[in-house]
């Protein structure tokens, strides 16, 4: 390389970092912008990790994704990039990339106990046809299974909602965003009628105070912190608040560290709305105008198996969800208890830290964001949790305007887009509707262009029901798409693993990795991923983002949108419908899945020849329609007047995405407020039209403790949770040398006191031992996390040492998101097992 | 194997008091430049070999005492000649 070409590279360089960081440099020697290698086709795409939603431009070569880098024109990120986006060109081409179906096999047949062999598609979708087919006549709908993900592409997430609820007529789907923000989710519907932020990300550079609930944003969200972070060293105002039951990176930049013993939270948010009420700070005008006051069940359990004690002795464990009518009056007087001396002594957090939090809140001329993700949501009372840090912004009126916003983040790249939007979980139709809603379900059988009745009433089992139903051999025929359950449910050991393997169930997992779900399952389909197949996310900010497919999957892999299509040729109405429904409707009969579900005139209605130029999709080019836009324009079918208003498919190929509802082609950053949602009508102030009556829900519940709690024999509080350099179970990015290098195996975080006290060193193996299970790890007492006394912490990405054989299955009773955050656990050396054998 | 060069540049967030502890303990890093700074934000370029060291440069700067952001923006590599 010449001096002359590196210079200009380097230039180059400084040039587009100056322009993302918003900095002039002395000398501005080139323009931003990657130009240079003209074999190169660059394209635009969502980054495939997390929920921030970040846009990259992907440069491609010879059907290889050569280089990546931000996308300068994306809202988002504005050219940034984190250390999982920047390698995102490396995922796709680790070394056991799965390339040809597989199936477990024995003299020539499958066989549960058989090994895994090379089989065809036909021989992998015939076994499967035939399971299906056999659990359908034995046991009926409830006893097949989908387990999906918030990594799903939105058409991927709609195809299979379609195939499950009106093809085999179950609702026992649910996708991983289940263990993730099903606690956020649940709590948007009860509060506003309608799920996701009000807000957008522009509440960022809009707002003074941050306040962070249980979430690391530096390491989790790397790129929004960037902009946190600017707006806290340029705005005067500017302060940060972080609560969290250890100290981590983002408390670095905290102004005031709340650090308060696991599950207190709840008693922190009541003293913060008994300190505005008290010091009569509440807009009790906003309260008075805008929302309804209501009191939850309280004592509702812990989601575990009915037979727990712990159920038995709870009041409401059977109606948990429900809460009733109730006024100012008695509001003020439930929140009396948590007064500052009650919340420091329960919350272990000193007295002034308390009340700077509470009047940052209070203070009229301050705006606030609070940002919550997994500590808030992982947690047996998330959902009481997000009502309580709604009651406080209802309290002050500090929401639904630029810099004022309750801020729930997400974790994965759709789980807003395909989870929550198209609505693949157990109780949901797209677009808000609920299985449970005769209305919603007659809605859905219109759109569809189904019989009436179709579409299954109650709601399916959710993921950690699934484990317990596939573990009592209730649920025996299972597909699992985009994720990797078995290390990433709870207590793996005794409830996920013994169903996969249970002889009278059936499983399969596409994926595009061997991970060890896969590597537990019947059969395993390899499956393209990313950029690999066309595709379309739904970020935390209510933006829908496309991208087209850039290069071809690796020999037979096939993305799941084909995977689930191709699989629904292979029944009939006949074979799955009720006779009276059919004969009721004869026309519907002896037609395939296929032709009633994909090929009604809407989702095949658009020619191949509509892709834009320059670019293919495996999967139109197979079933011979645009797939991907037919499925989309019937799926916005569901919102559109409804406050759920999507752009027409070609817009989103031409845009960086845009923010729902999108109404006269134009998005919406902030809901619910006049002058900024064109659903709210001139002179009414605010609208939270998601509820009939127009009216947010204030909801209001007391502290109660965790499921299990640390005693004398486990004495410790075990947290588990994700490190920068890794995307959840790290099946993707375990398989990048640099990101595997940068942390290559988990450990145990630990007080060094606490280390101390059981004769441990940094570095000394040990073993973490819960009532359900253990693993082994390594002490680490510096670093990232600094842990206070009686709290550990262990990452879950590394597949050797799967700490959710430690973890507890106890669920938020409402949600039923599981409480990865909070079980008890000891820490012992490693050679205790050899112990006795003389001194070490 | 034939070596590589690695063209990249970051932004680092830093606490502005703690700047002038920051720059000569980024400057000391090998194939690092600093092109631009303000208010405790920082434009750096890495010269590197391999990608890991950019992400060794970036670990080291991210745990500088006063660093709260350090984050990649642009990435080229080349494959470089013998005579270099």
């Amino acid at each position: 390389m010449t001096l002359t070409r590196r210079n200009y590279l380097k230039a180059q360089a400084a040039a587009t970092a100056a322009a993302a960081a918003n900095i002039t440099l002395p000398v501005q020697a080139a323009p931003p912008g990657v130009g240079g290698d003209p074999g190169i086709k660059w394209s635009k795409a969502p980054c495939r990790f997390c929920g921030t939603g970040c846009g990259v431009m992907v440069g491609v070569k010879d059907n290889r994704v050569v280089a990546t880098h931000g996308d300068m024109q994306h809202e988002t990120n504005r050219g940034l990039n984190c250390v999982k986006g920047y390698f995102l060109s490396k995922i796709m081409y680790g070394a056991d990339r799965l390339t040809t179906p597989l199936m477990r096999m024995k003299d020539g047949r499958f066989d549960k106990n058989g090994e895994f062999q090379p089989v065809t598609w036909d021989q992998a979708f015939d076994e499967m046809a035939r399971q299906w087919k056999k659990t359908l006549k034995e046991k009926g709908p409830t006893a097949v299974g989908m387990f999906g993900s918030g990594q799903w592409t939105i058409w991927e997430g709609y195809a299979a909602s379609k195939l499950m609820r009106a093809g085999f007529r179950s609702n026992n789907l649910d996708p991983n965003a289940r263990h993730c923000m099903a606690s956020a989710a649940v709590t948007f519907i009860r509060a506003f009628g309608s799920d996701e932020p009000m807000g957008c990300y522009d509440d960022m550079e809009h707002t003074d105070i941050f306040v962070l609930w249980g979430s690391n944003m530096a390491e989790m969200h790397p790129v929004l912190w960037t902009r946190v972070t600017d707006r806290r060293l340029t705005n005067p105002n500017s302060k940060i608040f972080v609560l969290s039951t250890y100290e981590h990176r983002s408390s670095d930049l905290a102004d005031v560290s709340l650090v308060f013993k696991p599950g207190t939270d709840l008693a922190i948010l009541n003293y913060i709305a008994n300190y505005i009420v008290s010091n009569g700070l509440a807009k009790k005008e906003f309260v008075d105008k805008f929302v309804n006051i209501r009191r939850a069940n309280t004592d509702i359990g812990y989601g575990l198996r009915p037979e727990n004690t712990l159920e038995q002795r709870a009041q409401h464990a059977n109606d948990a969800q429900v809460s009733n009518p109730s006024n100012w009056d008695e509001y003020v007087e439930f929140l009396k208890k948590y007064t500052l001396d009650y919340t420091a002594e329960l919350t272990g957090v000193p007295k002034e830290r308390l009340e700077a939090l509470a009047k940052a809140y209070a203070d009229p001329k301050l705006k606030v964001v609070s940002f919550w993700t997994m500590g808030f949501n992982q947690h047996v009372r998330g959902v009481w949790a997000n009502h309580l840090v709604y009651n406080i912004h209802f309290l002050t009126g500090k929401i639904s305007e630029p810099g004022n916003s309750p801020f729930s983040l997400t974790g994965q790249p759709s789980a807003c887009g395909t989870a929550r939007e198209v609505g693949t979980f157990a109780h949901r139709l797209p677009a808000d509707m609920q299985v449970t809603n005769a209305e919603h379900r007659k809605a859905a059988e219109r759109i569809w262009k189904l019989p009436d009745g179709l579409l299954p009433d109650k709601i399916g089992f959710h993921a950690v029901q699934q484990d317990r139903m596939l573990k009592d051999g209730k649920l025996n025929a299972y597909w699992i798409q985009v994720n990797n359950n078995l290390q990433t449910a709870p207590n793996t050991a005794q409830e996920t693993y013994p169903g996969y393997r249970n002889p009278s169930n059936f499983v399969v997992v596409s994926d595009a990795y061997p991970t060890i779900t896969a590597m537990a399952a019947d059969v395993i389909l390899p499956a393209a991923m990313w950029v690999e197949k066309e595709g379309a996310y739904g970020n935390a900010e209510r933006r829908t983002h496309f991208w087209h497919q850039l290069v071809e999957a690796p020999g037979q892999a096939r993305s799941d949108l084909w995977q689930l299509m191709e699989f629904s040729k292979r029944f009939t109405t006949d074979e799955v419908w009720p006779a009276e429904i059919l004969d009721k409707n004869p026309e519907y009969k002896g037609k395939t899945l296929f032709d009633v579900l994909y090929a009604n005139k809407q989702v095949n209605k658009y020619p191949v020849t509509d892709l834009e130029a320059g670019y293919r999709s495996a999967e139109s080019e197979a079933f011979g329609f645009y797939a991907q836009k037919g499925l989309f324009e019937e799926y916005a079918e569901f919102g559109r007047g409804h406050g759920h208003d999507l752009a027409h498919f070609d817009e989103y190929h031409r845009t960086r995405g845009l923010q729902w509802p999108v109404v006269d082609n134009k998005e919406t950053k902030w809901r619910y407020r006049e002058g900024l949602d064109p659903y709210v009508k001139a002179g009414t102030g605010f609208h939270f039209y998601g509820n009939p009556d127009g009216k947010a829900n204030l909801v209001f519940a007391p502290y109660e403790p965790p499921a299990e709690s640390p005693d004398q024999e486990f004495d410790l509080w075990l947290v588990t949770g994700r490190v920068l350099e890794h995307w959840h179970s790290g099946s993707m990015t375990m398989r990048v040398p640099e990101l595997y290098r940068a942390f290559p195996g988990a450990v145990l975080f630990m007080h060094p006191d606490d280390a101390a006290a059981r004769n441990l060193r940094r570095g000394s193996e040990v073993r973490v031992v819960s009532r359900r299970g253990e693993i082994r790890s390594r002490v680490e007492t510096r670093g990232r996390n600094r842990m206070p006394r009686g709290v550990v912490f262990v990452p879950f990405f590394d597949a050797s040492q799967p700490i959710n054989k430690v973890t507890l299955d106890a669920t938020d009773p409402i949600s039923k998101q599981t409480d990865f955050k909070k079980c008890a656990v000891k820490v012992v050396p490693s050679q205790m097992a050899s112990a006795g054998e003389g001194k070490q | 194997m034939a070596r590589e060069l690695h063209i990249s540049s970051l932004v680092v967030h830093a606490r502005p008091e703690a700047a002038d502890a920051i720059r000569p303990a980024m400057a000391r890093l090998p194939g690092i430049e600093i092109h631009g700074e303000a208010n405790g934000k920082f434009v750096l370029t890495l010269e590197t070999e391999s990608e890991q060291t950019i992400v060794d440069h970036l670990n080291t700067i991210s745990l500088l005492d006063g660093v709260l952001a350090a984050t990649l923006v642009f990435h080229h590599v080349e494959e470089l000649t013998e005579a270099e």
